[in-house]
């Protein structure tokens, strides 16, 4: 938008990027710090922002290479991260497919269809979702334990018992997703009908392309929050193999020895996939996708 | 191109507590061009909603082509309608909005574009095959929204108030395209509007819908032709509703019935002969006489039989061709308005003796039905 603007919004405009400014510092001071560290030599959580003698001996072993240190000792790698960054990577997109299919679809039946106990259900839902989910840790332990008996691939130790277990936070997507296609004038799914298309066809072709903005957020946010996650993946995932990269970074702070380096390096690891979704994701987030469909 | 039948069709809301459509019984001929008016509310959008597939049929019977069709879904009926906000696809450019339906029915890519093509010819629209919606005017939305539903050569056309986003010159000439469209087409259509000079140019028949009232068996008033329903109101609902400016209503009563003639006493004291049939009635009824704006006479000297009526002239509206004077008049609330072609002696304040000539004049009796009019109109 061209509007004319007063002279002294100038200034205003200044005032308010020193602000950005200030606020962008701290958010990257502690991402910096943690690169940093990545790139010291030694485990040493403190020391200055620029590294002294920069080594990549950290890295090295967070990526599985052998490091030959100065004194001529080989370090070898402790843990399978690579392993870890794959399981999280592949457990994250697994999950955020799905809760993205589960809360379309029911994003859908609340926003179009009618149903008895509509409104019930949606305060249920939301009701049940503001306990977190780690307060029921040992219902998942003890549930995927029994299941695993049965079904040997949805037990504990296995990426599908976590899958499954992350699938049940869709209520605020559901919400998300509800209100955006209550957004779009129904007529356009009407006047597809009239044209000749399924109610699934109209969904498919008119609403969920009209949609994508939404789609990308609740797909960047469910993958964020999974990778993230911690408390429940580190109770269902036992072995050193299945491990995910956040529940698997804490190994290298064990009470005798702080890994801080290593840490690090697979912190920076963990945000690698976060950052690569996001910058794909981002294409989709446009807005005015809706603009000129009805009146004039 | 079919015949569309309504029997008894009902729609009610809350389980059949709130009615809003009741016993509409209609039979729209083939290739005939239907208007549904009524004030805003009186139901026009969901009867079309209804004959679409888009609002569930309470009661009754909905025919299309000889079968029935209550239950089948929108997508099955084939039927085509342009929604009053148009309902364009925004994503899609003009040419995949019309092409859309078309896709969806297997049709083939050279058939597909061939008959959009065509469409977009007939609609001046090929210019703009390739832009989305957002970058186009109303009118140019509207002409691809009834382009997007002549593509697919629907059985029936429906229109929800098409037009009633445009402004006056657009709408003007989108009337006129609307009316060679269905001269070129002959597909059966019904067109929902506000506007009375769109229904009264546009349409071989007139439906009149009111706002269903405590207790009335239906709210379809009257169907007919356009100038059937300006000289033949069936009662004091459509004898208000059709004609612009209102028709004037007195209240009066009968001083003599008769088949032919009958005579009239307006509550102020005037007496009157009318050309209305009221031998179903007796001396001293309570009736309703009215008279268009446009029927009366203005000069006091012809009116036959001394047929004339007096107010005092409160303001003249001076339009160039013709003027509408508002008369105060004891028996009328608001005003009494008559059209005059010469207003020039007229000034406010002055009484003015109006000719009602008697085959001009409407009655009705207490319940509002129209007593039948036995002489054709005359004209100043
Ligand atoms: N869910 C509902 N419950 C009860 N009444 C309803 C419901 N939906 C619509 N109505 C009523 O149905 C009536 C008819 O609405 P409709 O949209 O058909 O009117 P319309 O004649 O098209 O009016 P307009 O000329 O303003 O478009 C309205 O009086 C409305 O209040
Ligand atoms: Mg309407």
């Amino acid at each position: 938008m061209a509007m004319v603007q007063p002279r002294n919004l100038k200034y205003r405009v200044w005032a308010a990027r020193l602000c950005m400014i200030l606020l962008l510092c701290l958010v990257m001071f502690p991402f910096l710090m943690i690169v940093s560290v990545s790139f010291r030599s030694g485990n040493f959580a403190t020391g200055s922002l620029i590294p002294e003698n920069p080594s990549l001996e950290h890295w090295a072993l967070v990526l599985g290479i052998p490091w030959e240190a100065a004194d001529g000792t080989i370090m070898q790698p402790t843990f399978p991260v690579l392993t870890w960054l794959w399981n999280s990577i592949k457990v994250s997109l697994i999950t955020s497919a799905l809760i993205l299919a589960l809360s379309t679809t029911g994003a859908y039946a609340f926003a179009r269809l009618r149903f008895r106990f509509k409104d019930h259900l949606l305060t249920m839902m939301m009701i049940l979702q503001m306990f977190p989910a780690v307060l029921a840790l040992v219902a998942f332990h003890a549930f995927f334990n029994k299941l695993g008996n049965f079904i040997p691939w949805l037990g504990l130790n296995t990426h599908a018992a976590l899958i499954v277990s992350y699938l049940g936070g869709i209520t605020m997507n559901i919400w998300l997703i509800k209100g955006y296609f209550q957004s779009i004038d129904n007529a356009l799914e009407e006047s597809a009908a009239i044209d000749g298309a399924t109610p699934w066809q109209a969904f498919r072709y008119i609403l969920l392309p009209l949609s994508v903005p939404i789609l990308a957020v609740v797909f960047i946010l469910a993958f964020i929050t999974t990778i993230g996650e911690y408390p429940i993946a580190s109770v269902l995932l036992q072995g050193a193999d299945q491990l995910t990269l956040a529940v698997g970074a804490k190994q290298f702070l064990y009470a005798q020895n702080y890994l801080w380096g290593d840490f690090a390096a697979a912190a920076v690891l963990t945000g690698l996939p976060i950052t690569i979704i996001f910058l794909v994701a981002q294409r989709y987030l446009v807005s005015g996708l809706t603009a000129g469909g009805v009146k004039g | 191109m079919a015949e569309v039948k309504l029997t008894k069709l009902n729609k009610s809301y809350d389980g059949g507590k709130t009615f809003v459509l009741k016993n509409i019984d209609l039979l729209i001929k083939d290739g005939e061009f239907t208007a549904f008016v009524g004030p805003s509310g009186c139901g026009k959008s969901t009867l079309l909603r209804m004959i679409c597939g888009l609002e569930e049929i309470s009661s009754g019977d909905l025919e299309l082509e000889g079968t029935r069709v209550n239950d089948m879904p929108p997508n099955e009926r084939r039927v085509g309608m342009v929604f009053q906000s148009y309902a364009l696809y925004p994503h899609m450019t003009v040419r995949e909005n019309m092409a859309f339906g078309l896709k969806l029915a297997k049709m083939s890519k050279d058939e597909i574009n061939q008959r959009v093509e065509e469409a977009a010819r007939s609609l001046q629209l090929t210019h703009l095959l390739d832009r989305k919606p957002k970058a186009m005017s109303g009118g140019q939305r509207q002409r691809v929204a009834i382009g997007r539903s002549i593509v697919q050569e629907p059985r029936l056309f429906l229109f929800d108030e098409p037009l009633s986003n445009l402004d006056v010159a657009l709408r003007v000439q989108m009337r006129q395209e609307l009316a060679r469209l269905h001269n070129r087409l002959q597909t059966t259509s019904i067109y929902v509007t506000h506007d009375q000079v769109e229904a009264m140019t546009l349409a071989d028949r007139i439906v009149v819908l009111s706002p269903l009232a405590e207790g009335a068996e239906t709210n379809l008033e009257q169907v007919g032709a356009p100038l059937e329903l300006y000289h033949n109101p069936c009662n004091l609902f459509v004898a208000s509703f059709i004609g612009s400016p209102k028709m004037n209503f007195f209240s009066a009563s009968l001083l003599e019935t008769g088949e032919e003639q009958s005579r009239v006493k307006l509550d102020c004291g005037t007496e009157l002969t009318v050309f209305n049939n009221t031998s179903s009635a007796k001396v001293g009824d309570k009736v309703t006489l009215g008279i268009r704006p446009q029927d009366v006479l203005n000069h006091e000297e012809e009116c036959g039989a001394g047929n004339c009526i007096t107010g005092t002239i409160e303001t003249i509206e001076r339009l160039g061709n013709e003027s509408f004077i508002y008369l105060k008049h004891p028996d009328i609330q608001e005003a009494f308005i008559v059209r005059v072609e010469d207003s020039r002696r007229r000034e406010p304040e002055s009484a003015f003796r109006v000719g009602v000539p008697a085959e001009n004049c409407h009655l009705f009796n207490e319940a509002g039905q129209a007593y039948p009019r036995t002489r054709s109109p005359r004209f100043d």
